[in-house]
């Protein structure tokens, strides 16, 4: 009995297997996040270019970059952070970018792309973006200034959290004192590190997960979040309100590239295209809720998401805002503050 | 009786507290928002949840199989003959308890690439196959320890040829030894994340992965409490039914 059904399940795995690999359709291969596309987009492109889209899934940049590094193939299209494709381009991981193939490229935010690191296109397109901000409970606290100022307010001591990220929380704190989130100036950082030593000893502690549950249930009052999550906490309790800090804040990008083992180069640069042609993009961002840098699409959103500041940033404030870049040797600096503050009483 | 009672809760509640969950209309579990199945229903029209599942399925069952017959093969080495040759062996056996999964892995992806294999299904079933036997063999050998081979001279006394020995002597009586590092090889096989990260290829992703993938951008984490609920419906059933197969034989 036993065995018949194991042999069943195998035959049934099997035959799964062939008929995936029976259709002669091209596939192209896309190495992402999971749920980080709208299913109905893939499925019109599978129809109109006559292909098939196999996605698989890695859940961090380092652990997906390691595994390349090690010569892992068969992929033709990868969407990664953008500070780890800065890293990829520099070891000769990447195909530029031939932009003839994507004339959608028009409609990107030519504002966004002063921000990024790859400014020209040559190797990676933007994909998403979102940011770090300021989330609390609206009816529990009082005159929130947006600012990162917050966090020395006395009368929520022991309600609120800072990202257990030394980039993002050093970063918070050097924004705050008016400096670059990039600093790479000792005298900068030091005055950072006593800034969020003093935030330390007024916040509950620093979060990178649990902070979403404890904002849901009003456990904590105010929080240091990635836009993302926070729009996902607000699904759960209306009472969450989002600002962007006025000093600045982080942003972050995922960025399609193509790497250099890709075996359907063409059909990686159709897919960049379809998925920035406007209404595609604008689907897309119905759907994840991260913001697509594609003009044609902002006027295509519904009113709800262009009025959602998880989507959307202060253009002000977005100009103050800067990406989280590599700061070469100075990453020891920053550790070696991270690690005073995590000693601190 | 307490602490058991202590014991048995702390082992339970987290289970109880996911398949509850399960049927909260919150997405995070901080609070009770009203009973609702909208998770099943996204679960069912997950397609790469179900995917990643079938893929699971097939190294699970596959790694588990050739496992329990090579890992029982290796015990049986390791039991009769106590040669250098052996010994060696028994060190090879055992590297893989010890090594870091990391480790595997990443040694694992080098010799697939080096070989030139295409990553795929294949690589992580030669990947789990070579872990899930070293849990076999070392259940299986910790039987034959005990195992009365006077039973096997007794059987070759009355007439029995190798072959009858081997099926209806040895292998009924160590059945329990090769089930219980098959079962082993089973678990460890379906929730391996490490290693299987690093020797999966395209089209290849398992359930463990694409869950951690989930974790950074997924609007859908909740279905994974609602999948982990059927799944435990379906180890229960399994069990309590086999549980009365086995009652029923012997009445």
């Amino acid at each position: 009995m036993m065995k018949k059904l194991m042999l069943g399940v195998i035959a049934l795995g099997l035959a799964g297997i062939m008929a995936g690999c029976g259709a002669g359709k091209p596939r192209l291969h896309l190495y992402t996040w999971a749920d980080y596309v709208d299913p109905a987009l893939v499925k019109k492109f599978e129809k109109e270019f006559g292909c098939r889209v196999v996605i698989d899934t890695f859940d961090s940049n380092e652990a997906m970059y390691a595994k390349l590094q090690a010569g892992a193939t068969g992929y033709d299209l990868i969407i990664p952070s953008s500070y780890m494709i800065k890293t990829m381009h520099r070891q000769g991981m990447l195909l530029p970018i031939d932009k003839s193939l994507i004339p959608n490229l028009a409609y990107i935010d030519a504002e966004h792309l002063t921000h990024v690191i790859d400014k020209e296109m040559d190797h990676s397109v933007p994909y998403m973006i979102g940011h770090t901000g300021i989330a609390y409970l609206g009816s529990r606290v009082d005159d929130v200034e947006p600012s990162w100022a917050v966090f020395d307010r006395e009368d929520l001591r022991g309600r609120v959290t800072l990202l257990n990220d030394m980039r993002e929380t050093i970063g918070a704190a050097l924004k705050f004192l008016g400096y670059s989130i990039n600093s790479v100036n000792e005298q900068e950082l030091a005055e950072a590190r006593d800034v969020v030593i003093r935030w330390k000893r007024n916040i509950a502690k620093f979060d990178n997960e649990q902070y979403k549950v404890g904002l849901a249930s009003g456990a904590f009052l105010l929080v240091q979040g990635y836009s993302g999550d926070i729009a996902q906490v607000m699904e759960d309790n209306e009472d969450i309100v989002f600002v962007s800090p006025r000093e600045g804040t982080s942003i972050f990008s995922d960025d399609f590239v193509i790497p250099a083992t890709a075996q359907q180069v063409e059909l990686a640069h159709a897919y960049i295209n379809f998925m920035h042609d406007p209404e595609n993009a604008a689907a897309n961002i119905e759907y994840i809720a991260y913001l697509c840098p594609n003009t044609g699409a902002y006027d295509l959103l519904s009113d709800e998401i262009k009025e959602d500041p998880t989507v959307f940033m202060d253009p002000e404030i977005r100009n103050k805002s800067e990406f989280i870049d590599d700061v070469g040797d100075a990453l020891a600096l920053y550790s070696r503050m991270w690690d005073q503050i995590k000693a601190a009483e | 009786m307490f602490t058991t009672v202590l014991v048995l809760l702390f082992f339970y509640i987290p289970i109880l507290l996911l398949v509850l969950n399960s049927f909260n209309a919150a997405r995070f579990g901080g609070q009770w928002e009203g009973f609702t199945l909208d998770w099943y229903v996204r679960l069912f029209n997950d397609g790469p949840i179900w995917t990643a599942l079938r893929n699971t399925l097939i190294i699970a069952v596959s790694s588990t199989l050739v496992s329990m017959v090579l890992g029982t093969l290796a015990a049986f080495a390791l039991h009769r003959y106590n040669t250098r040759l052996q010994r060696i062996h028994y060190t090879l056996i055992y590297t893989p308890l010890v090594v870091p999964d990391i480790l595997m892995g990443m040694s694992l992806l080098l010799f697939f690439v080096a070989a030139g294999l295409q990553l795929g299904l294949t690589t992580i079933f030669l990947a789990h196959v070579s872990f899930c036997i070293s849990y076999v063999a070392m259940v299986v050998l910790a039987r034959l320890q005990d195992f009365d081979f006077s039973v096997i001279e007794a059987s070759q006394d009355l007439g029995a040829g190798w072959w009858d020995t081997t099926w209806r002597v040895l292998l009924p009586m160590l059945a329990p030894g090769i089930a219980a590092g098959g079962l082993l090889a089973f678990t460890l096989s379906i929730d391996d994340f490490v290693i299987t990260f690093f020797v999966s290829g395209p089209g290849s992703t398992t359930l463990p992965i694409r869950i951690y993938s989930m974790m950074k951008h997924s609007r859908n984490m909740p279905i994974i409490n609602a999948l982990s609920t059927l799944l435990l419906v379906v180890t229960f059933i399994a069990v309590w039914s086999s549980q009365r197969l086995t009652r029923e034989k012997r009445t």
